[in-house]
């Protein structure tokens, strides 16, 4: 009985190795909707690849057409480059398709990111990445 | 039944040890014995416990199991999430009540004195966060209550029978729950660490006057990970994440209008009552009250409706209670002197002594004693006045005189009777305040100073610099903010300011209207103090902030106070904009979340003197 509870625990522990986890100084639930998306079609303007989160700001309009300076919280550097994520994938002027969860204070402009498409160009490929932040 | 005696039997130790903890305290200097016990090693959370409280994040206005105070209520319910964009907040660390819950990977060893090899500390070293704890197990006494706070606090442990039971004080305000409710930098912990094996139970008891009605008990558990080659960093940068936010702005939420107050008791179908927190609901009688099935959220507009408690202050006097005057070393060449009423800051170097504020008349006797151990056989050439205030300018006159003028430093050694005494600096408000025959200070109501402690080199704009003891001495001029002389002394070498009263941990900042002060100068300086201010490691150490009363802080502690003092504003001015009477709005408690730590009732600088300051500064009528 004693080894199957030590082997139950050692499997949870497994599951929950904390060296995959990347963790967020803020709680997630209370600063985005995360039950809702929005999707924002704009220019990059800066990419900062850094923990705990990366970000990227992008110039797009909101759903007045107005053009506001959106804030996107991306992964860390180590969740971005295992999916094959690096600092020059992405460059300032890049046409960014963004999809997330917007931020709980709309005048913030805030966006946790579900996914990123880059389209193709005459002088780069096309990107794309889709996950979870973590 | 079997299985529940053997978990009995476990679980004596760690209520035996819970029972024991008022006897917690140990023999100063005395090194605790070496039981041989060790929990060296790399240790891993098992994060399945409490897992979407600990990983994701918990939900807004979920404060369920939490024995919180109305105050601590209503800090989380005008906690906005905005404000962890602000770059100031971006790397605030967990801490260590708090820090343990996260994904951390937990690496433990001893530390021996390699003569004896008794042990001295017991390290963690926490990866979240990149925190660094010693727990300290040869006696040492914990620091006084002048001394800095950390994230991590001042650790002490001993061994009671195979639990390492450790005592931890002088914390920095951090969380209770990640979701904008507050731990207060008054907060005690002890924890027990038991190991079974491969097994590491961590226990701890959260004690907080100001924010907590009883202790929080929690617990989580490690598995040792022999193969532990996970990442152990977690570098933070704070960056712009919200574009073309107005300098000093605070995002929060007004009473009664955060726009999320139901929405986890929705989801849950919890009565709000419960969702709010609080002692009584912790405990299994709670669910007799609540009705089966519970009742449905209140509407959020009728709470805001229900007139806000007074808090009495919870929180521990830093200040020395033997009537001496104690000498703190900051760094570089900076020390503070508690003690002289408002605290002191003394510059020893080569070339001499300077000192920012003489503190009261009755104990500069004593500051000068304490300034001549510092400083040997050198010269007090320099004495600057951060304000006109006697907590701060009355030891004045007898420091000066112990002090002298040589050419060269204070440049004016030539000229007749220049060399008696110190120089005195201060903007030139100070001196026409203290100078002022009795009666006929401008809005005041002090007699003159005597003509030998009125400043001697004063300045009419907004800086003055010196180069003294090798370094940088910038005083920078605040115009209407604590009073309207306020001056901030800013150590570029050693990488210390002297606040002056701008910026106190003893209580709500104190704006002197009839000196000419205001809350829009006030925190504008606190805002200049903070552009000052560079933290070494996420928001802790770097730039020290000696406050004009109180204890020794960093940037945390600035930027949480200067958060306080914008919320109340925002607070404040909306209710002017609603039409309010001075008398309703103190009514109205507009800072309630804030009252058990920085409130009085009585005595000087009342809260009461704070919100009319602030009512009367923005144009209330």
């Amino acid at each position: 009985m004693k080894r199957v509870l030590l082997f139950l625990i050692a499997a949870v522990a497994s599951l929950f190795d904390t060296a995959g986890i990347v963790y967020a100084h803020h709680s997630f639930a209370a600063t985005y909707f995360e039950d809702q998306t929005v999707t924002i079609d704009g220019k990059l303007v800066q990419f900062l690849y850094r923990n705990p989160h990366s970000f990227v700001h992008v110039e797009a309009p909101d759903d007045k057409g107005v053009v506001q300076t959106w804030a996107v919280e991306w992964g860390a550097g180590g969740q971005l480059g295992r999916d094959g994520v690096t600092r020059e994938s992405l460059k300032p002027g890049d046409h960014v398709i963004i999809t997330g969860n917007p931020g709980r204070t709309p005048e913030d402009h805030r966006v946790r990111m579900r996914s990123i498409r880059r389209p193709a160009t005459d002088t780069a490929a096309e990107f794309s990445w889709k996950g979870v932040v973590q | 039944m079997a299985d529940l005696r053997r978990i009995g039997i476990r679980l004596l130790p760690l209520v035996a040890a819970l029972i024991g903890l008022p006897l917690f305290g140990q023999v100063v200097g005395e090194f605790i014995p070496d039981t041989g016990l060790d929990l060296s090693g790399t240790w891993n959370p098992l994060l399945h416990e409490d897992f979407p409280e600990r990983i994701p994040g918990p939900e807004l206005v979920n404060y369920s199991g939490l024995p919180i105070t109305d105050g601590s209520r209503l800090w989380g319910e005008s906690w906005n999430a905005s404000r962890l964009t602000m770059p100031e907040h971006q790397c605030q660390v967990h801490v260590s009540p708090y820090i343990y819950r996260g994904p951390l990977q937990l690496r433990v060893w001893t530390e021996r004195d390699p003569q004896s090899q008794k042990i001295i500390a017991i390290k963690n070293y926490i990866s979240i966060y990149e925190q660094t704890r010693t727990i300290w197990m040869d006696g040492r006494p914990h620091p006084p209550t002048w001394a800095p706070h950390t994230w991590m606090g001042f650790s002490t442990g001993k061994w009671e029978g195979n639990i390492l039971t450790v005592y931890t004080t002088h914390i920095k305000q951090g969380w209770v729950r990640r979701n904008g409710l507050p731990e207060s930098d008054q907060a005690t912990l002890v924890e027990h660490f038991i190991r079974h094996g491969d097994h590491l139970t961590h226990v701890s008891v959260l004690t907080d006057p100001v924010y907590l009605t009883e202790p929080l008990v929690k617990s989580q558990d490690f598995l040792l990970n022999i193969n532990a080659a996970g990442n152990w960093l977690y570098p933070c940068e704070e960056v712009e994440e919200v574009a073309g936010r107005p300098r000093g702005a605070v995002p929060n939420y007004l009473p009664g209008q955060n726009p999320f107050l139901t929405e986890y008791a929705n989801m849950f179908h919890l009565p709000l009552i419960a969702a709010l927190g609080g002692a009584e609901t912790m405990y299994p009688e709670f669910r007799k009250t609540i009705g089966n099935p519970p009742a449905a959220p209140t509407d959020p507009l009728a709470l805001a409706e229900v007139t806000p408690r007074a808090e009495k202050n919870k929180s521990q006097n830093p200040n020395p209670t033997d009537g001496e005057v104690h000498i703190l070393p900051v760094q570089g060449n900076i020390y503070m002197l508690v003690g002289a009423g408002g605290n002191i800051t003394v510059q020893v170097g080569d070339t001499g002594v300077l000192v920012v504020d003489t503190g009261l008349a009755q104990t500069a006797d004593k500051v000068i004693a304490a300034i001549r151990t510092l400083s040997k056989d050198k010269p007090l050439q320099y004495i600057i006045n951060t304000h006109v205030h006697p907590d701060h300018t009355g030891g004045n006159e007898k420091l000066r005189a112990a002090g002298v003028t040589i050419t060269g430093a204070n440049v004016a050694g030539d000229i007749a009777d220049a060399t008696k005494g110190a120089a005195i600096i201060a903007q030139q408000t100070v001196q026409d305040r203290m100078s002022a025959a009795s009666g006929n200070q401008a809005g005041g109501n002090q007699p003159a100073a005597p003509a030998d402690a009125w400043p001697t080199d004063t300045f009419l704009g907004d800086r003055k610099t010196l180069f003294f003891n090798d370094e940088p001495v910038e005083i920078l001029h605040e115009k209407a903010a604590h009073t309207d002389g306020d001056s901030i002394v800013f150590f570029r070498h050693s990488d210390v300011i002297s606040a002056g009263d701008i910026f106190v941990t003893t209580g709500y900042p104190f704006i002197d209207l009839a000196r000419g002060g205001s809350i829009q100068g006030e925190l504008g300086a606190l805002n200049n103090l903070l552009d000052l201010a560079i933290s070494k490691h996420d928001e802790e150490g770097g730039t020290y902030i000696i406050p004009g009363h109180g204890r020794l802080c960093d940037r945390w502690e600035l930027i949480e106070y200067r958060d306080m003092v914008t919320i109340v504003r925002d607070r404040i001015l909306a209710m002017i904009k609603k039409g309010m009477t001075l008398d309703q709005v103190k009514a109205a408690r507009p800072t309630m979340d804030y009252d058990a730590r920085y409130g009085a009732e009585e005595g000087f600088g009342t809260t009461g003197q704070f919100v009319e300051a602030v009512y009367k500064s923005l144009g209330g009528k």
